[in-house]
């Protein structure tokens, strides 16, 4: 079996009469030689280490070394508990779950990369949602996982995930298309559907640039996290209301790696433009690294 | 396809902040002491484009020294690496530069480490989502893709048999 497309994943899917997360779990037994209760096994592990951090997120009131992230999950969480929140608790369980743990991510504590740690927050913050307030068992959410695992390998392979290789695009962009997918099958969507609400939220984050203010995955990419589990949730609804993507699924992929190739360097990763560049962003580079910098590296 | 696994993208299970400069990083580093077997007595890291314009805000030298020290991805030791390679007596030296001219990819590192005054010199690309390649190993073009297995004890007497060993790099 081969994945190279999303249009082979579901053909893959129709043959078998298989979700994605099936059919994904067949691909990865026949090419690793794994059992599926091995590959189930191991995935319930990264589960629990996203669990741990989502955990450790939401006590931790400290602020990140650099000063500029970290208490947001806990004022989220006390505003959520009023019950007064306009996105409802299903979204707003996600935002302080994603919250949680990109500042956990940015205190360099231990997390999972889905697909990286940049976006880490968003694929555990709607799986975790969904547990918290629909009950979804670990199984289910495993199960979650390969969804998202199948969408990311085919974004990989064809395009890229990595914010200094295509933009936040490809980071936020693709973290976000993979959980909405998630989100579908979980709810008991159709895998055409899932890439439906793929590509639909994919589409809303194309030509993100990636300009972290001194080079810190903290800001903007903690809060990118937390509203990317929102297009997620609404993405995954389009899809389970039967609404299509005009523009296919791979041809979305596509675009996405044309403008991360067209991507000026200053915006991919390397702290050079956007928000990095801004007066408040150089102030607080200069403030973090005025100490560091007499480390003696030579540049 | 690079990417081989339902893991190279839901994982690795590290330390923050960034997969492809930290996590990723930590495995060339890795790498590199899986190679030689043992801790460098000193090590030039030179840091390329988004590397080197980013790795302070990304861990990215705790990363590859924390690699380098024999780290796992995970392992919450990497943020006080640099005071570990100190501790035990390692030397590391640092060099910023741009566009690397070996691989075209912006994140790239390129490692000359010495052991018992022995240098080896390792290229590495972190792809993204904490996979990365070897794509140099002293003068010799290699690809080695560290989610897929390789044989170390090939790689150790394929060096020592190639006699025309001249450091591309740091010259």
């Amino acid at each position: 079996m081969n994945i190279q497309s999303i249009e082979e994943l579901i053909k893959h899917c129709e043959q078998r009469n298989k979700s994605i997360a099936e059919v994904m779990l067949d691909f990865e037994s026949e090419k690793s030689g794994r059992s599926n209760e091995q590959i189930i096994e191991m995935m319930a592990e990264r589960l629990i280490k996203m669990k741990e951090a989502i955990d450790t997120g939401l006590s931790d009131r400290s602020t990140a070394p650099s000063g500029i992230s970290g208490g947001d999950a806990i004022l989220m969480t006390e505003y959520q508990e009023k019950g007064q929140a306009l996105s409802g608790s299903i979204v707003s369980d996600a935002m302080r779950f994603a919250f949680a743990t990109s500042e956990n991510n940015a205190r360099m504590g231990v997390i999972v990369a889905t697909p990286t740690a940049g976006s880490a927050g968003i694929l555990p913050g709607c799986l975790f949602s969904l547990h918290h307030n629909l009950g979804y068992s670990y199984e289910k959410l495993v199960l979650g996982l390969m969804t998202a695992s199948a969408i990311g390998y085919v974004i990989a392979n064809r395009a890229f995930i990595s914010g200094a290789a295509g933009g936040c695009q490809a980071e936020v962009g693709s973290a976000t298309a993979m959980a909405a997918a998630a989100i579908v099958e979980l709810k008991g969507g159709t895998p055409m559907q899932a890439t439906q609400a793929t590509a639909i939220a994919l589409k809303s984050l194309l030509g993100l640039v990636c300009d972290p203010v001194a080079g810190l995955v903290e800001v903007p990419c903690i809060k990118r996290n937390v509203i990317g589990t929102s297009i997620a949730f609404a993405a995954a609804d389009l899809g389970l209301a039967g609404i299509k993507s005009q523009i296919p699924c791979d041809e979305v992929i596509g675009a996405m790696y044309d403008i991360g190739r067209n991507m000026p360097r200053t915006l991919r990763e390397t702290a050079l433009g956007g928000l990095a560049m801004t007066p408040t962003g150089k102030k607080v580079k200069k403030r973090i690294f005025q100490d560091k910098n007499q480390m003696g590296y030579e540049k | 396809m690079e990417f081989k696994s339902c893991f190279d993208i839901i994982g690795p299970i590290m330390v923050g902040p960034s997969s492809s400069h930290t996590a990723g990083v930590v495995s060339i580093g890795k790498f590199v002491y899986d190679l030689i077997g043992d801790v460098p007595d000193r090590a030039e890291i030179t840091f390329y484009d988004s590397f080197a314009e980013t790795y302070q805000g990304h861990g990215t030298d705790k990363a590859i020294v924390g690699g380098l020290l024999g780290m796992e991805t995970d392992d919450i030791r990497i943020r006080h690496s640099l005071n570990h390679a100190k501790h035990n007596q390692v030397e590391i030296i640092f060099h910023l530069k741009g566009t690397c001219t070996y691989y075209d990819h912006p994140n790239t590192v390129v490692i000359q480490a010495e052991k018992n005054g022995e240098t080896i010199t390792v290229g590495g690309v972190s792809l993204g989502g904490g996979l990365s390649k070897i794509f140099l190993i002293d003068d010799k073009k290699v690809d080695i893709l560290l989610n897929t297995p390789y044989d170390l004890e090939k790689l150790r007497s394929y060096r020592r048999t190639s006699s025309t060993y001249i450091p591309l790099v740091g010259s």
